[in-house]
């Protein structure tokens, strides 16, 4: 890891109208770090990078990458930047090639620099023998990989990835989580965003909880997940909802949080083995019938459903 | 440099796309050349429209009972004037059966059987005659040119038997008995009076191109529709249609995410859009050049002045681009694009005279409301040069082109920031 901070975010702010998107957000990326912001759709994730990016204007607050302001230094910031878009933001009518040339050219790049460069990133991304490939022709997954080799060609300080893995098969995804790990070993800051929890928690060294445009919680895994103790998540499904049932089980001892949704139950519990027949009794004895059983160990879900009551997911 | 690449990226798109290499270079030429011969002209490196010639053979079997007046020689005279030369070829046949064989045979695509009483017919009050015209069934224009041309002889006559009635009757009125041989006389004065006016008429006529309202026809069509005229339209029309379509990559580039991935780039708002907007300038040169050479190369088009051909090309080159950077800052996706450019451009394209220039003697009022566009500006300029204009006499259309693609240019490009702000 190297030294020093990458990008600084303080009291970020962006309205829309009178929608307030982003609500001050705060948080800093250390130099060679992959640092993720987790959160479900519409936490703000998206509107916080392309403030970053230089795609908004913030309304309020700053940020620096690298010491340069994203308020006053626009230019040097992108300059120093490679973005990845959540979509594929490539030309299908030219080659993987020609896109990649493209895209490093509109960073300067030229002559000799360039072709060594565009090389390098095909061989990253695993497609030197297709790059002569309309990208039109591509699968979904070969797309994605383009689309993160266009970010790659200018070797940019730091890059944002905006959910690159939205939409994509199981492969394709552990190829991009693969090369994300690996242009971070190369000594690249990565700001990532996604709202699969596995994601945050395999790639990250830091991770930002957001929510309703705000960092709810940030730091390691292992420092977040301490934040709801070792509670247990247990997911019951009922066969049919009862009201008098979960008020039963909110009140029996070792419970510490339950949240119902949909004829299921989410609840976070002190130990799970001693709780779980006690849920079955109280459900036994109310004629309630349980469907189905999960249980979790502390993770970030739980994190989430700990700060905001409400899944991740949701 | 970026704004070059940007530009040579655009090229790049737009070359490898078969719709728009069709609209560019094959859908101009081909409606042109539709229009060319719809229109007659068969001829090649000829800028005037010629009608092709019709064979007609004459059985006048006319028995004038006085001499002086034959209205079926008149007829064969007529019909033999040489201001028809061009576009009849008159023989005479000795009987009706030979005529009739004469197209049969396919020697004649006409055949007009005048019959024996056609002068008593034309002279008397109570007497009709009917002239026969038996054609050619695979024929169409030159049959009904004869068909016009006999009906309006025919007319002639016509008159002269009201003329002489309506003399009679008022003679009548007064008391004056008039004999049918004086009632002939007024007809056949008035006949001779309407053959000479027609003589005189017809000198005072300007050439026009095929048939006017009074049937009359002019073999000399020297200012009928040039193909250059024709060609011009569909360049202006097409250069505009493939401005729109370059300008609508904007569009397109907003939908698959590189255009907002561009302004992640150290690149500027203003040079990205400066990129593009070259990148239409460039595909509208190319088009203009090669339209212009092979147009001049498969239909003879002589295009005047080289340095007046450059100067309208550009104007038009400048109004096109900057209108179609305008159009598209006022569309929202791409699937608005095809309907509304198809809309405005067909609109525009005939408001500005670009599907009539191949209508003859359209009234000046017509011409003045074709300068609201800027294809009609365009074609003003296509008509000086095809003329040999200097470039001095073509500067006002360039200027006014000109203008009107700057302002169009500033309003795209006011509007384009607002929405990319």
């Amino acid at each position: 890891m190297q030294n020093g901070t990458a990008i600084q975010v303080q009291d970020l702010k962006k309205n829309f109208g009178n929608f307030a998107a982003v609500r001050g957000v705060n948080f800093e990326v250390q130099a060679g770090q992959i640092f993720s912001l987790l959160g479900p759709n519409g936490a703000g994730k998206s509107t916080t990078i392309s403030m970053l990016a230089g795609l908004l204007q913030p309304s309020g607050g700053d940020a620096r990458i690298h010491g340069h302001s994203i308020c006053q230094e626009l230019q040097a910031v992108k300059a120093s930047l490679g973005v990845v878009p959540q979509d594929v933001a490539l030309y299908p009518d030219l080659s993987a090639r020609e896109n990649l040339e493209f895209w490093g050219k509109m960073y300067g790049l030229r002559g000799g620099t360039l072709a060594r460069r565009v090389d390098e990133v095909l061989e990253i991304i695993g497609l030197t023998d297709r790059q002569k490939g309309k990208v039109g022709t591509f699968s979904g997954g070969m797309k994605r990989r383009v689309n993160i080799g266009a970010a790659l060609v200018h070797r940019p300080k730091v890059i944002i990835m905006d959910e690159p893995t939205v939409g994509i098969d199981p492969q394709s995804r552990r190829n991009i989580l693969d090369s994300v790990k690996e242009l971070n070993r190369k000594g690249m800051t990565v700001l990532y965003t996604t709202h699969y929890m596995e994601e945050a928690q395999e790639l990250s060294d830091q991770i930002a909880i957001m929510d309703q445009g705000k960092v709810i919680a940030c730091g390691t895994h292992a420092e977040l997940v301490r934040i709801v103790g070792e509670l247990d998540r247990i997911d019951l499904t009922l066969a049919s909802e009862s009201a008098l049932l979960v008020e039963t089980w909110r009140k029996i001892p070792g419970v510490h949080s339950l949240t119902p949704q949909d004829g299921q139950v989410t609840l976070l519990v002190e130990d799970s083995n001693l709780v779980l027949p006690r849920l079955f009794d109280a459900a036994s004895q109310s004629q309630a019938r349980i469907t189905s059983v999960n249980i979790f160990e502390p993770n970030l879900e739980a994190v989430f459903l700990h700060l905001t009551g409400k899944a991740l997911r949701n | 440099m970026e704004i070059i690449d940007i530009t040579i990226k655009d090229l790049k798109r737009v070359f490898k796309d078969i719709f728009s290499l069709v609209m560019m270079f094959a859908a101009p030429l081909l409606i042109a050349g539709l229009l060319y011969f719809a229109f007659g002209g068969l001829t090649k490196g000829d800028a005037t429209y010629k009608m092709p010639e019709t064979k007609v053979v004459i059985a006048n079997l006319d028995q004038p009972g006085s001499p002086g007046f034959a209205a079926g020689e008149m007829m064969v005279e007529f019909l033999q004037d040489s201001s028809l030369q061009d576009i009849l070829a008159v023989s005479l046949a000795s009987d009706e059966s030979s005529a009739r064989a004469a197209v049969d045979s396919r020697k004649a695509g006409v055949a007009i059987i005048i019959p024996p009483d056609f002068t008593e017919a034309a002279i008397s009050p109570d007497r009709t005659a009917a002239v026969s015209i038996y054609q050619d069934p695979t024929l169409t224009i030159g049959p009904s040119v004869v068909s016009e041309l006999v009906n309006h002889f025919m007319d002639a006559f016509s008159g002269s038997k009201i003329a002489a009635q309506t003399a009679t009757g008022m003679l009548s009125s007064r008391g004056v008995q008039v004999s049918e041989n004086v009632a002939g006389q007024i007809a056949q004065s008035y006949a001779a009076w309407q053959q000479s006016s027609r003589h005189e008429e017809k000198k005072a006529i300007p050439d026009m191109v095929i048939v006017s309202p009074a049937g009359e026809v002019q073999a000399s069509v020297q200012k009928a529709v040039p193909i250059g005229l024709i060609v011009a339209g569909m360049i202006t029309l097409f250069v505009f249609f493939i401005a729109g379509y370059g300008a609508e990559s904007i569009i397109r580039e907003d939908e698959e995410g590189t255009l907002g991935r561009l302004f992640t780039t150290p690149i500027s708002q203003a040079f990205i859009l400066s990129g593009k907007f070259l990148a239409v300038v460039v595909t509208l040169c190319i088009q203009i050049a090669l339209l212009l050479l092979v147009s001049a190369l498969i239909f003879g088009i002589s295009w005047g002045n080289p340095v007046t051909v450059i100067l309208v090309s550009s104007g038009l080159i400048v109004a096109a681009a900057g209108f179609g950077i305008m159009l598209m800052s006022f569309i929202k996706n791409s699937r608005q694009t095809g309907p509304v450019m198809g809309g405005v451009m067909t609109l525009l394209g005939m408001l500005g005279g670009l599907f009539s220039v191949a209508i003859p003697n359209l009234p000046s009022s017509v011409d003045k409301i074709t300068l609201v566009t800027p294809h009609g500006w365009a074609m003003q300029g296509w008509k000086l040069a095809l003329a040999g204009s200097s470039p001095i006499q073509a500067i006002l259309p360039v200027f006014v082109l000109f203008l009107m693609g700057f302002a169009f240019l500033a309003i795209g490009v006011i509007l384009f920031r607002r929405r990319f702000a």
